[in-house]
């Protein structure tokens, strides 16, 4: 019995142990991709509702940077036109900045274009000016600076160009923009911030997006990410749970004695059923304890020490994350006790069948 | 109006198997026993004295007949009412202890009293109480497996008895002690049972134990007859 009992034990230390290491590996990875979503992406992007620009971009701004928690206000000029170079040309969403130098494409239209960085683009607007010969477009030459892939998480890739030059082929004033990008103390606060940015550009003619709401599908697929999981590695508990019902079911059978004998003091089938049903629980709780402190440890013991190394030029990170999270111990937890619970019923109504007569004769 | 008897058997019979292999222990048994009475059952062994007991403590069903004890027919009660009659008005001894070996001495003693639901502090003062009563008031925290064969006879008659049961049904109490705890553990199950006015019922193959007690029986495929 002893034997049985410690490997039902065993293996459902193990199984608890597995899904919160799995789920602490999840964290850490899911926590570096949002922590570097919300280091790149704008946390709040404010873009005027009904009309082409914020006209006076200035007093936008500063009333914007004046907003509690609002880190800096960095004013963008987009819009949409094509890059040409030897004879091709691709549409590409082109964003102004300040302080940009040149142009940065995106390695997909670096590819299309066939240039490399120190060549020259011409950026062509869908914007026309009159010219002896009639409406020409709008066009600017830059020299690419540099290919690299746009931050995390942005639907379409853009080509970054500096404001002037992105005001002059959109037609818009000096000092105007067409949005402004905001960054917070608290990126979880953005919902918050983009409501009173709203109110203080005066409410219905500007729009806001948040991080989170820019990044919906990714978010989505990491909450999904973690449901599949838990899913699948829940299935090693369920196995240790099933272990612990045959541990407790040769348990019933080995104390159909002890059984009768409680029969004979005056127990009832009820409380038979409720003493085995205890010693099942008592071990499942035992395991499910022991499984979360041993996958607890083990997974901040990694962490720390950086046991695992991951190459650096593949990962933006140096070793593998574990990162266990109060929330997800305490779901492994309700869980497998839950599960505990119920795999050890049947046995325990096996125990409290038992037939006295039979039990007493066998000793 | 004569008292009410403690057990009354009516017509009981048991039998195992079906057609060929069909085993008839015994039919038309009758029995009555009153308070204070002290009857001994022998016969051969396998003619069926062990499932008369468990018939007796409503552990075993009978093809015939009825029991009642204290008044109550075992056949009429639910199962937990029936476990309820049981713990309280039954005591039962085996001829091997049945002590559960995790529990010490004092935790078996006081276990019907728990299963009962009586506090843990005062049921174990009531089984120190009667543990002193058998002479095993040091033993009291022992394990049974290091007990003797006597100690823990003693230890299982104390835990019979914990709860002051009317009757009191022993199956071969001395069928593993040698002749001086015999006798050591035949006068506590004596005592106990005339102390508590109750009734006791013992099988024994030992003729000098049936002897002690003031009605022997043996019991015969017909019933029980007067020795
Ligand atoms: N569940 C059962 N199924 C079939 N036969 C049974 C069953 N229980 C008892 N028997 C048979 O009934 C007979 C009587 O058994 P029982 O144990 O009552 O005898 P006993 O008089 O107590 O014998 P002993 O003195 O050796 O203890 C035996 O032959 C036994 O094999
Ligand atoms: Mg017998």
């Amino acid at each position: 019995m002893g034997v049985v009992a410690a490997a039902a034990f065993v293996g459902l230390v193990l199984g608890v142990a597995a899904l919160v290491l799995s789920l602490s590996l999840l964290s850490g990875f899911q926590n570096h991709v949002l922590a570097r979503l919300a280091e790149e992406a704008p946390h709040v992007l404010v873009a005027p509702a009904g009309r082409p620009d914020f006209g006076a971009a200035e007093g936008a701004a500063a009333r914007l940077g004046a907003l509690p928690g609002v880190l800096s206000v960095t004013p963008v000029v987009r819009g949409r036109g094509w890059i040409t170079a030897r004879g091709q040309a691709v549409p590409a969403v082109l964003a102004g900045r300040e302080g940009a130098d040149g142009i940065t494409l995106d390695p997909a239209q670096a590819r299309q274009l066939t240039v490399l960085p120190g060549e020259e683009v011409t950026v062509v607007s869908s914007r026309t000016r009159l010219s002896p010969l009639g409406p020409v477009p709008v066009t600017a030459s830059l020299t690419v600076t540099e290919v690299a892939s746009a931050s995390t998480g942005r639907k379409q890739p853009e080509a970054i160009l500096p404001a002037d030059a992105a005001r002059r082929l959109f037609g818009i004033p000096e000092g105007g923009a067409t949005g402004f990008e905001l960054r917070l103390a608290d990126p979880g606060n953005a919902p918050v911030a983009a409501a009173s940015a709203r109110e203080a550009l005066g409410g219905s003619s500007t729009s806001t997006t948040t991080w989170q709401e820019a990044n919906r599908p990714l978010l989505l697929a990491l909450r999904l990410e973690r449901v599949v999981l838990f899913a699948t590695v829940f299935l090693v508990v369920v196995v240790a749970g099933l272990n612990l019902a045959a541990t407790s079911a040769v348990l019933a059978a080995t104390r159909r004695g002890d059984a009768a004998v409680l029969t004979v003091l005056g127990a009832a089938p009820g409380v038979l059923a409720r003493i085995f049903l205890l010693a099942g629980l008592i071990l499942g709780a035992a395991g499910t304890l022991t499984g979360l402190a041993v996958g607890t440890v083990v997974a901040v013991a990694l962490d720390v020490t950086h046991a695992i190394p991951l190459p650096a030029q593949l990962f933006s990170l140096a070793h593998v994350p574990f990162k266990p999270g109060v929330r997800d111990l305490l779901a492994v937890g309700a869980f497998s006790l839950l599960w505990s619970f119920l795999s050890s019923i049947v046995p325990a109504r096996m125990a409290s069948r038992v037939d006295v007569t039979e039990a007493l004769r066998a000793g | 109006m004569p008292a009410e008897p403690i057990l009354a058997v009516d017509s009981l019979a048991r039998g195992f198997g079906d057609g060929e292999a069909r085993l008839e222990l015994f039919s038309g048994l009758s029995l009555s026993i009153g308070a204070g009475e002290a009857v001994a059952i022998v016969g051969p062994s396998g003619c069926g004295k062990s499932t008369l007991l468990h018939l007796l403590a409503g552990l075993d069903r009978p093809d015939a007949g009825r029991v009642l004890v204290g008044g109550r027919d075992w056949e009429t009660l639910a199962p937990e009412p029936k476990a309820k009659w049981r713990g309280e008005s039954v005591g039962f001894v085996f001829q091997l202890h049945h002590l559960l070996p995790e529990l010490t001495a004092e935790e078996n003693v006081a276990l019907p009293l728990l299963l009962a639901g009586e506090p843990d502090a005062r049921a174990r003062a009531t089984a120190r109480e009667l543990l002193a009563r058998v002479g095993l008031v040091r033993q009291a925290g022992a394990l049974p497996r290091i007990l003797s064969g006597g100690e823990r006879q003693r230890v299982a008659i104390a835990r019979a008895v914990v709860r002051r049961p009317r009757l009191l049904l022993c199956d071969e109490p001395t069928g593993s002690l040698d002749a001086a705890h015999a006798a050591e553990v035949l006068d506590l199950l004596l005592g106990a049972a005339r102390e508590r006015a109750g009734a006791l019922l013992l099988v024994t193959h030992d003729p000098s134990v049936a002897a002690r007690c003031g009605t022997v029986l043996t019991l015969t495929p017909r019933g029980l007859l007067t020795s």
